[in-house]
């Protein structure tokens, strides 16, 4: 499925799902086209011709061109480019059922939140470079960090010399203590870290955890490149 | 052979016949019958008949003719334009379907409109005209096989060209130019020698000379000639879109 909206704007939403299935030389399936028609919400739309479609419309129609011959290897540049959060939520619903169902899905996107969702490998791209393919879980482990940051009871104005060791950041005007970690190192050094803080004396109010996303890699890797 | 591309290809152009009807099928045989009310009955009561064979009667075939060659260039050029105009060309050319099967869709349904149009333009013409069929089977052979070709032109003109101008040169510079010079409304005999010699280099001569004959057996040339020449244009059509589809001109870059 290309990005560009390519489609005969005077032909039905239902005639060119049809000419594409017929394109890949399958037998004519009413019954296959209605259900992705149906899981694309476009059903009630069948008889409209495209040029009717609104943008959001005309890239479900593309995706359902896509679907229509039942393919093995589907390639989705930029699927979801202007359609609306709803129906966006839709169509990956039904290219997870695709994947699920064993179709090999090559997605390219910008919505990195998507491949992080959807992807059991990934490959990034910068300057037109491929400059990393990996299994989804291998490249979160391996670049993905972990932050733990305290919020402190008092301000503190510099990192007292004892907790040095300790990998430890001052943070928002040093309110907080920012500490990152490894969750699959043999030593987290979480322990020891807080021991330090309360032979040290320093106590927190509240803490949070938060793990790096796929977009924090991403960024990460392309800057790195850059 | 991946039939059912080439029947998406072909189902898909019909039905844009039948979307387009009033310019695709209404118009054209208006234009037609106008002829016949203008140069058959009006001007062509006031005109001997020609080798004697009714005028109304005698320009049928050349008429039938100039819409056969018109309608398929300018149909199959269309039908193939539009795609890549439209860009939807790329799905076709990702389709698992060959050259020889994109041409047989487009080519084949452009055919079908165009001797679909012959044959309501044949019909329209018995209320005008007293009109006999020698050869009916010979006829429809070369109602076919013009079409056939013709269409094959218009699909080169269609990949060959980059604007909807140079979709209209072709088909209104040199096709109904040549048609109108080809003895549509005339027998090339009544020409001076000189220009009757000059005519054997428009090509359309051949092809009413020949339909002419299977309708009344008179013709300016043979028709065995008719029926070669015929065949040679298809034939150098084909080797044309063989060598677009072998090289990817216009289509792959």
């Amino acid at each position: 499925m290309p990005q560009e909206l390519t489609t005969d704007a005077f032909e039905t939403v239902w005639a060119t799902v049809s000419f594409s299935r017929g394109l890949f030389g399958k037998a004519p399936n009413p019954a296959h086209i209605e259900k992705i028609l149906r899981e694309l919400s476009l059903w009630d739309k069948k008889d409209n011709t495209i040029r009717t479609l609104s943008g959001g419309m005309k890239r479900r129609v593309m995706i359902a061109k896509a679907l229509s011959h039942e393919p093995q290897v589907l390639f989705l540049d930029e699927p979801t480019a202007g359609v609306d959060v709803e129906l966006r939520k839709d169509m990956w619903q039904v290219v997870r059922e695709l994947r699920d169902s064993g179709v090999t899905i090559i997605l390219t996107t910008h919505y990195i939140e998507e491949a992080e969702d959807m992807a059991d490998r990934v490959g990034v791209i910068s300057k037109g470079e491929i400059i990393l393919i990996e299994n989804k879980a291998e490249l979160m482990r391996k670049f993905g960090k972990k932050q733990l940051t305290l919020h402190l009871q008092k301000k503190l104005d510099v990192l007292p010399p004892a907790l040095a060791a300790h990998n430890l950041t001052l943070a928002d005007g040093g309110e907080e203590l920012v500490f990152n970690y490894d969750t699959k190192a043999e030593h987290t050094g979480v322990t020891a870290m807080l021991s330090a803080l309360s032979n040290a004396g320093i106590r927190f109010r509240d803490l949070q955890t938060k793990q790096s996303s796929l977009e924090d890699i991403f960024v990460g890797l392309v800057s790195q490149k850059s | 052979m991946n039939l059912r591309a080439v029947q998406a290809i072909y189902f898909s152009e019909m039905a844009r016949t039948k979307r387009t009807i009033w310019q695709s099928i209404v118009s054209p045989v208006l234009s037609t019958s106008l002829y016949f009310v203008v140069f058959g009955a009006a001007i062509g009561s006031r005109i001997t008949e020609i080798e004697g064979i009714n005028y109304g009667a005698f320009i049928v075939p050349g008429l039938i003719m100039l819409t056969l060659l018109t309608q398929s260039t300018m149909n199959a050029s269309f039908g193939i334009y539009f795609p890549r105009f439209t860009g939807t060309i790329y799905e076709i050319l990702s389709a698992p379907v060959s050259g020889v099967e994109i041409a047989i869709g487009y080519v084949g349904a452009a055919a079908t409109k165009s001797i679909i149009l012959g044959l309501i333009i044949l019909a329209t013409s018995f209320l005008f005209v007293p009109l006999h069929v020698a050869h009916p089977l010979l006829m429809l052979s070369f109602l076919v096989l013009t079409s056939v070709t013709f269409s094959l032109l218009g699909f080169i003109i269609g990949i060959w060209a980059d604007g909807f101008e140079k979709l209209q040169i072709i088909p209104l510079l040199i096709i109904t130019p040549l048609t109108f010079l080809g003895g549509t409304f005339y027998s090339t005999s009544v020409l001076p020698p000189l220009w009757q010699k000059i005519t054997l280099f428009n090509p359309v001569v051949y092809l009413i000379s020949g339909f002419r004959w299977s309708f009344f057996e008179i013709s300016d040339v043979s028709p065995s000639i008719s029926i070669g020449m015929t065949l040679l244009f298809l034939v150098a059509s084909l080797a044309v879109v063989w060598w677009i589809f072998r090289t990817g001109y216009k289509l792959k870059n």
